[in-house]
């Protein structure tokens, strides 16, 4: 199982470095390869993932390895819907090595097969931590693409113009899509949290950081709305955001303590 | 007045607010909260004093934290209402409107047809008012960000009223015996295990709640994630504790009762001489030569249970480690060491049922919100004879899918 991980590194980098090579070179086929390497390596990833999730009879999301694990695989699932339906290549320079990024991140965790803590037992768990993954991925996927939108800024021309409309309203609706689930996973881990411990909401850091979130999207929502604040400035705001939700996924487990520090 | 009102109600003061209840839960979360004073003299130094005098350590029950909140509140309601009311007063207009919108985009006389069919492929509605055909569909769409605020402060009502008002009550009970509650509610614990029957960890009480009319729950096992409600009660499964179990015959008469103890106790027929039970430990460890250590704490069940405790007679006390099993002789009584009594700790809730169940439906209506808000787009888009206009609230996602279907179709052309 460890050799089908270590296999799922290797492609998603070798996939990354001819994403750039390709880029920097301006060389199609290296950009055509590097597509179908990722697809490869988003394979192989789904089939450990699931190897893993047979081996533990369970889902496997219940510690950091596992989320990450997850984690990284939305990115690259929802980097592919995304290029299939808007057909938006000009994502994967910078969402290719995000989902590298956090797959590194989970091969730095323990990551053998352990019994699920009594209070993981629940069937909230599914649902609180799968909308997590799939609204943390949206949300780096926003800052992605709110990072492409900065580079492409740079030049103005009327091709750019629309180009940049697209991917501004791109990242919008990453932004709602992440929005929604984040909803869940608050709501959800609510209503969870009343069922094991008896209070809805005990400002544990990490519920904490989950409402800081909510709150920075939120923000980032209404700006929008407002409409005079649209463009690059809003493409940074993403940008900025994304250390925000990596701190709420990885940082406040690691550093301040509380109930969900699960390992 | 009126200028103060309007700011009041305004999506900036909103944002204010918002970012100002972020940071203060910034400093909440790396400020361990709800420590003694003490603590933070300890950890924060000469820092401790502004901590406590700007209530940092308590930041979520300060007054200026509450205040944001009410003030959102207060924000979230007059700028709902004043939305609304224009939201639901131009719901016919905006049909008229967008008719008389001049063509953002020219088509040819094909082209139009082409938009038309497509329109009607992703079932809109059509109106025709004058030369223009309005397309129209999802328009229960305008009103998603209305049920998302609405909902946010229900949340806020609710869920303050779910948190502060339930009665919450901590007991620990021994298996076979009951807690009454101040209004006569019984909760008795039939028995308690540690692990399951396969050796996993997995702490689970028996226990029946039975209400002051005589109502009476099922017998019921709770663990955590599965408390029991009954009634406006909800007990769960919170932790557990380990007694001591000592059988106590009189030598005189022949006369024995079993005693179950969780502090230490004198066991003794005049006062003075007889058992003092200390307390019973997990475990223990031996070094090679023999000396006991005995291990204070554990997860899950006792391995090797060893008793602590104090032989008192003739007027002195000796100390004595006893196993399971064993027996010691003080004061004119045996006393019988058993297997130590697992034993759980409840945690007793009792709130107004309805609260729950209202704020939970306020987290449903939350969702219908936010998905009506971003995937049920109202569309509005006037055709005419040379062109289109997209119209509406939130016109941008169509406007964008119009000019890629637009290129698509000029490219097959
Ligand atoms: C916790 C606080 C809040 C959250 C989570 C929230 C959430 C949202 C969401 C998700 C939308 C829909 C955005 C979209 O469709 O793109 C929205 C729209 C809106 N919000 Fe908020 N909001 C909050 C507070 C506020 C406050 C305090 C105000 C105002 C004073 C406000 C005013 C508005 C307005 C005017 C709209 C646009 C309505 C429309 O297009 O129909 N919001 N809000």
């Amino acid at each position: 199982m460890r050799t089908l991980f270590i296999v799922t590194i290797i492609l998603y980098a070798a996939a990354v470095i001819l994403q750039f090579t390709g880029t920097a070179f301006k060389k199609e086929r290296l950009l055509k390869l590097s597509w179908l390497v990722f697809l490869a390596a988003f394979a192989v990833h789904l089939l450990f993932t699931i190897v893993r999730g047979v081996a533990a009879k369970r889902i496997p999301l219940s510690n950091q390895f596992e989320f990450a694990n997850a984690f990284a695989w939305g990115v690259a699932l929802m980097l592919i819907v995304i290029r299939r339906r808007l057909k938006a290549d000009w994502l994967s320079v910078a969402a290719m090595p995000m989902a590298l990024l956090i797959l590194t991140y989970a091969a730095l965790q323990p990551m053998e097969i352990r019994d699920l803590m009594p209070a993981l037992r629940s069937a909230w768990f599914g649902i609180h931590i799968g909308s997590a993954v799939l609204s943390y991925a949206a949300f780096v996927l926003a800052g992605s693409v709110g990072l492409r939108y900065v580079l492409l800024a740079r030049r103005n021309g009327a091709e750019e113009e629309s180009r940049l409309r697209q991917m501004d309203y791109l990242s919008y609706r990453l932004v709602a899509f992440g929005f929604l689930f984040l909803t869940v996973v608050i709501l959800s881990g609510a209503i969870w949290a009343e069922q094991a411990w008896s209070a809805f909401w005990t400002w544990d850091p990490k519920e904490v950081w989950a409402l800081i979130t909510w709150i920075i999207y939120a923000v980032y929502l209404h700006l929008r709305l407002r409409g005079k604040r649209r463009g690059a400035a809003m493409a940074w705001y993403l940008v900025v955001a994304v250390p925000v939700v990596l701190f709420t996924f990885a940082g406040v487990n690691t550093l301040l303590p509380g109930l969900h520090s699960y390992g | 007045m009126k200028k103060a009102l309007r700011f009041i109600r305004s999506m900036r003061f909103g944002i204010l607010l918002l970012v100002l209840i972020a940071l203060c839960s910034v400093v909440g979360s790396l400020i361990p909260q709800d420590k003694a004073v003490s603590w933070y003299a300890q950890n924060y130094g000469s820092l401790h004093g502004v901590i406590l005098m700007l209530r940092l350590h308590r930041i979520f029950q300060s007054w200026y934290f509450i205040a944001l909140l009410v003030l959102l509140c207060l924000n979230l309601t007059l700028c709902s209402l004043v939305r609304i009311v224009s939201v639901v007063r131009d719901r016919r207009r905006v049909v008229a409107r967008t008719a008389a919108l001049p063509d953002q985009v020219r088509l040819s006389a094909e082209g139009v047809q082409r938009l038309r069919r497509h329109l009607e492929d992703i079932r809109c509605r059509r109106e025709t008012i004058g030369e223009a055909e309005v397309y129209r569909k999802n328009a229960v769409g305008r009103y998603g960000s209305f049920l998302i605020h609405l909902s946010i402060l229900l949340v806020v009502l609710f869920g303050a009223a779910a948190l502060y008002l339930p009665q919450v009550v901590d007991r620990t009970c021994l298996p076979g015996e009951s807690v009454v509650m101040d209004d006569g509610t019984e909760i008795s614990v039939d028995a308690f295990h540690i692990e399951d029957v396969t050796g996993r960890l997995d702490y689970s009480s028996r226990i029946r709640i039975r209400l002051p009319d005589g109502r009476n729950s099922e017998w019921v096992d709770i663990r955590v994630n599965h408390p029991l409600a009954f009634g406006s009660w909800k007990v769960y499964q919170q932790t557990y504790g380990t007694a001591g179990s000592v059988t106590v015959t009189n030598l005189a008469d022949g006369g024995s009762d079993d005693f179950t103890l969780t502090d230490t106790a004198l066991l003794s027929l005049d006062g003075a001489s007889g058992l003092w039970y200390e307390a019973v430990y997990p475990d223990y460890l031996l070094d090679p030569s023999g000396n006991m250590t005995l291990v204070t704490s554990t997860t899950g069940r006792y391995e090797h249970p060893v008793y602590q405790v104090l032989l008192a007679s003739d007027g002195n006390l000796r100390p004595i480690l006893v196993f399971p099993g064993e027996e010691l002789e003080a004061g004119g009584l045996r006393f019988r060491f058993n297997e130590p009594i697992e034993y759980p700790g409840l945690r007793i809730k009792r709130t107004p049922t309805v609260i729950n169940a209202l704020l939970i439906a306020s987290f449903v209506l939350m969702l219908v919100g936010l998905y009506i808000a971003f995937f049920m787009p109202p569309v509005l888009i006037k055709t005419d004879a040379e062109g289109y206009a997209v119209g509406g609230l939130k016109p941008e996602g169509m406007r964008i899918k119009l000019d890629e279907l637009l290129q698509e179709y000029r490219r097959e052309e």
